[in-house]
């Protein structure tokens, strides 16, 4: 192999596929990334067999080959090469690649690229398509529900429904549920539904960067798998096998206490009350307040704890119904209103045991395309 | 005191005694009676844990009315008559005691229709006298009631244990003879409410659903072996699935259950190396062979056995195990791990290497000094007064066993943190020392109700009966935790709500291990109870060995160590701290002259 790349895309491409390399396997070459020449570029690939990431760079070929470099060394030696053409090549013989960048010259001890497990081709001309915004911006708004607790698998997920030209993601962690629709951009007549690993989205969203692009997504039938791919990278990650709750029957139907407030200021107020509430159990009570027919009602925001103090704060809203006092874990208040994008946002409840839901409001939202449910804490006394 | 000869009431009251001790054992032995009837179906009924009444109905070939009243007289039986029979005992009684027994402590009733009669019979015996026999109408087969268990013996009843604890051993043994006769039906009610209902289709595995839940029952293995004389089957647990008791090992010799050390320990010795120390398996296992080959004629309730040929029973035994072991134990999955592992286990060997590092003799020379609370500061809680309070706060706590303020070094292994405080170097287990502060303020809390998370759905738990009653005693308690359950069935359960503090794991398992194992007898006052549930709960939610922690939260976890009552042992008494004293750096090092 002998291959001539530019730093600055080298140095890019390990940063892309650096997430999927798992330096301490029992399996030496998955510490490793793959180089390959691959139809005029350089394909980069790193797996740790549950997720695998591959990124193609343009690449002045002399000879094609692949080998496997050691991710670590390797990144931190490009990202300290000055900022021209990097040249390398292969002894096949030896496994060593020499690296040339100006006055810099390494050799490299590689492992052979036989050993690192085949990353199969996948066909995606029949894949749906998505536009990366919008696409990044719902994993955003779903992915910090899932459960990072590996004792229940299926909530670690992200269950993805495909039905008639809509795509829904939902995830939950047993007390919390986010889900979030919209359209894709090409109709597909086959329905999918399947639950992928909430960190192989993280991932997607961090590594998709062109906002204007498409992304296409394909399950292989029988493989267990989902790739999505760009026009750069693509992204294969293991499904997770299993039953994901009926959320549907979970998301209430009805409210009697809704307020509507703005979004900003009630995410500041929950994190003057999580500065408290984090010392202590995370309780924030909200007091939805209607004070009359004619002045704005208001929702006061609360936190305390023994050691530290106490904080409140009082929000004008806007109030339908009766009272209501009713506490929740004040991270899952803050985590939800940081994805939501629209100035306002309604909080809907029943009772203080009843699971609260909120949700954006704003002439440009399409009902139901957001929506979150959290389920109320219970105070002691 | 002239010696004499006692009464015949007296003398009948004391070999009751050998034989009937607790209303379980009543209830063991009309349940042998029937079994031995030929009954196919049986039904029981006990009312105040079998001290108002124990009330067992068969439809076997019941007790004609001329042999009625012989069979109430000691010594008599119809399963025996000559001394040759007792080696060859094929019924599973056969001492001629039990309904003698029966009849000299309670108020017994028999009433009785063989299936040739007409009419039944019935008789009533009180504290030993005897009525006259009177006919009346009954069904094929024989019902016993017994009445007022022990009234006419009050220190008998002083001993009885609590009601619960009673009732939970008739519900052990009666699913057992229910497992080791599936295709006899049993009814048990316990105060009217059924215990326990078996099909008789001879399926064990329904039965031990009932014993252990659906989730174990259904791990369980099969165990099948047979020799030229020897006939094993029944169930064991596979390696995953142990208990840190003995009580869930039950062996059945000719469907006779019987305890014995030397069989118990074959089947750990078929589990050998495959489970961890302390640990033990569950097993249901029943042993069919001829019965010239073995001697039941040794224990009054026949608990105990004697073998013609042991070795060759226990071999067998031993290797029928190991088959169904290795047979059915997978190899365990390779998984992603985030713990950290090293390469290769540091072999216990290796602490002999310098002698001068030997722990044990170190310790033996005082320098080291490793802080464990001994066991004498465990006091008897309930012998002190205000024993409840005490209770309360786990372990008595002294007001010289606070920590000085620490230095954070660092953390090594993921497991422990390195500390150094104006005496020398600490070594903390975090585990063990998270489980302390998480423990001390719960405890610090408890006398309100705890915060909870409520859960979007909520998760059904199904329990065996004896955890389920537990539970099911222990709910206000648990509500104050922060749990939220509401019984959904007779052994199910709904978690509606857990405690803040386990919002992160699996509410199912996060209920299940609170009740798993736990001993209701060892400790009868409650304040007692409640603290072991709270230091499981703790143990459950304390951060794990293996778990890497940041700077802040090493920090954070010694400076709330440092404010706990007695921060050098956690909830379970192990050790949370190693002190190596200045000095004994300075001796270890050659600083200082070796003693």
């Amino acid at each position: 192999m002998k291959v001539t790349v530019l730093q600055e895309n080298l140095a890019h491409g390990l940063s892309i596929v650096s997430r999927a390399v798992s330096p301490r396997s029992t399996l030496p070459v998955l510490a490793n990334v793959l180089m390959a020449t691959d139809e005029g570029r350089l394909r980069l690939s790193a797996t740790n067999l549950e997720l695998g990431i591959t990124c193609w760079i343009g690449a002045k070929i002399e000879e094609d080959g692949s080998t496997t470099v050691p991710a670590r060394t390797f990144t931190d030696l490009v990202s300290t090469l000055s900022d021209r053409e990097v040249g390398m090549s292969l002894n096949v013989r030896t496994q060593t690649l020499n690296v040339r960048c100006g006055a810099s010259n390494t050799d490299l001890k590689c492992i052979d690229a036989q050993e690192f497990p085949p990353m199969p081709a996948v066909d995606t001309s029949d894949g749906l398509q998505i536009k990366v915004s919008e696409l990044k911006e719902m994993i955003q708004q779903v992915v910090f529900a899932a459960s990072t607790d590996d004792a229940r698998p299926i909530l670690t997920g992200v269950l993805m429904t495909v039905k008639g030209g809509k795509v829904t993601l939902a995830a939950a962690d047993g007390f919390r549920l986010s889900v979030r629709k919209a359209d894709l951009a090409s109709t597909s007549g086959h329905s999918i539904s399947a639950v992928i690993p909430a960190r192989a989205l993280s991932e997607l969203a961090r590594i998709a960067s062109d906002g204007e692009q498409l992304v296409t997504m394909v399950m292989p039938r029988g493989r267990g798998q989902v790739v999505f791919r760009t026009k750069d990278v693509e992204l294969v990650s293991q499904l997770i096998d299993g039953t994901f709750p009926d959320y549907e029957q979970i998301i209430p139907t009805k409210f009697k206490t809704r307020a509507v407030l703005s979004t900003s200021a009630f995410l500041k107020a929950c994190r003057q009350a999580e500065i408290f509430a984090r010392e202590g159990s995370h309780i924030a009570r909200i007091n939805i307040l209607a004070t009359g027919e004619l002045q704005p009602g208001s929702v006061e925001i609360s936190g305390q704890s023994e050691e530290t103090g106490s904080n409140q704060n009082i929000v004008e809203a806007t109030i339908e119904g009766p009272n209501i006092l009713i506490a929740f874990n004040v991270r899952f208040l803050r985590e939800v209103l940081d994805v939501i994008r629209t100035p306002n946002v309604a909080l809907e409840t029943s009772t203080d045991t009843a699971p609260g839901m909120l949700r954006p409001v704003g002439a440009q939202v399409a009902d139901g395309e957001f929506l979150h449910v959290i389920m109320p804490m219970h105070l002691g006394s | 005191m002239p010696i004499r000869i006692l009464s015949p009431e007296i003398a009948s009251q004391i070999a009751a005694g050998e034989v009937v001790e607790r209303p379980a054992s009543v209830v063991k032995e009309l349940l042998e009676n029937s079994l031995d009837a030929e009954a196919t179906f049986v039904s029981i009924k006990i009312e105040g844990a079998g001290q108002r009444l124990i009330e067992v109905t068969d439809n076997g070939s019941g007790i004609s009315e001329t042999e009625l009243p012989i069979a109430v007289e000691r010594h008599a039986t119809s399963k025996l008559s000559t001394s040759q029979d007792l080696f060859h005992i094929t019924t599973l009684g056969f001492r001629g005691e039990a309904l003698a027994s029966i009849g000299s402590v309670a108020r017994l009733t028999i009433t009785s229709r063989p299936l040739d009669a007409d009419v039944g019979t019935r008789l009533k015996v009180d504290a030993g006298h005897s009525s006259p026999i009177e006919p009346v109408g009954a069904p094929v087969g024989t019902q016993v009631r017994v009445e007022d268990l022990f009234y006419n013996v009050p220190a008998r009843l002083k001993f009885l244990k609590h009601e619960t604890t009673e009732r939970r051993l008739i519900d052990n043994l009666v699913t057992r003879y229910a497992l080791a006769y599936p295709q006899v039906r049993f009814h048990l009610f316990q105060e009217n409410k059924p215990a326990l209902q078996t099909s008789g289709n001879g399926d064990r595995r329904e039965i031990l659903a009932a014993l252990f839940g659906v989730e174990q029952a259904r791990q369980m293995l099969d165990v099948l072996a047979q020799d030229d004389w020897m006939h094993v089957t029944g169930f064991i647990s596979p390696t995953s699935l142990t208990r840190s008791h003995r009580r869930d090992i039950t062996f059945f010799v000719n469907g006779r259950p019987v305890q014995d050390a030397a069989l118990a320990a074959a089947l750990l010795k078929g589990y050998h190396t495959l489970l961890m120390v302390g640990r033990y398996p569950i097993a249901v296992l029943f042993l069919q062979m001829p019965p010239e080959l073995v001697d039941v004629n040794v224990h009054p309730a026949k608990a105990e056995v004697r073998f013609r040929e042991p070795e060759r029973i226990f071999t067998g035994l031993q290797g029928a195990i190991r088959r169904a072991l290795l047979a059915y134990t997978p190899v365990p999955g390779l998984q992603a791990q985030l713990r950290w592992a090293p390469e290769n286990p540091p072999a216990p060997t290796s602490r002999q290497i310098d002698p001068a590092w030997n722990l044990d003799q170190v310790s033996a020379r005082k320098g080291w000094q490793v802080e464990m609370q001994p066991e004498l500061d465990r006091q008897p809680t309930d012998e002190l007064p205000g024993g409840a309070a005490h209770a309360l706060a786990g372990q008595p706590s002294f007001p010289d066993t606070r920590v000085p303020i620490l230095r954070l070094v660092g953390q090594v292994a993921n497991a422990y943190l390195v500390a150094e405080g104006p005496d020398g170097l600490y070594l903390i287990d975090q585990h063990a020392a998270h489980e302390r502060v998480l423990f001390e303020r719960f405890m610090s809390q408890l006398p309100e109700v705890l915060p909870s998370q409520s859960l979007l759905q909520p998760a059904t738990v199904d329990l065996p009966p004896a955890n389920a009653r537990l539970l099911t005693d222990q709910l206000p308690f648990l509500a104050r935790l922060g749990f939220q359950v509401e019984t959904f069935g007779p052994h199910t359960f709904l978690v509606r709500a857990v405690p803040n503090l386990l919002a992160g794991s699996d509410p199912a398992a996060a209920l299940r291990v609170l009740v798993e194992d736990f001993e209701e007898d060892e400790t009868p006052l409650q304040a007692e109870r409640e603290a072991r549930l709270v230091a499981r709960v703790c143990k459950r939610a304390a951060v794990k060995a293996g778990h890497a922690l940041s700077p802040d939260e090493q920090r954070a976890l010694l400076s709330d160590l440092e404010a706990c009552q007695s921060p050098r042992t956690c909830p379970h008494g192990r050790p949370t701290m190693i002190h190596l004293s200045v000095d004994l750096l300075e001796r270890q090092f050659g600083r200082r002259g070796a003693r």
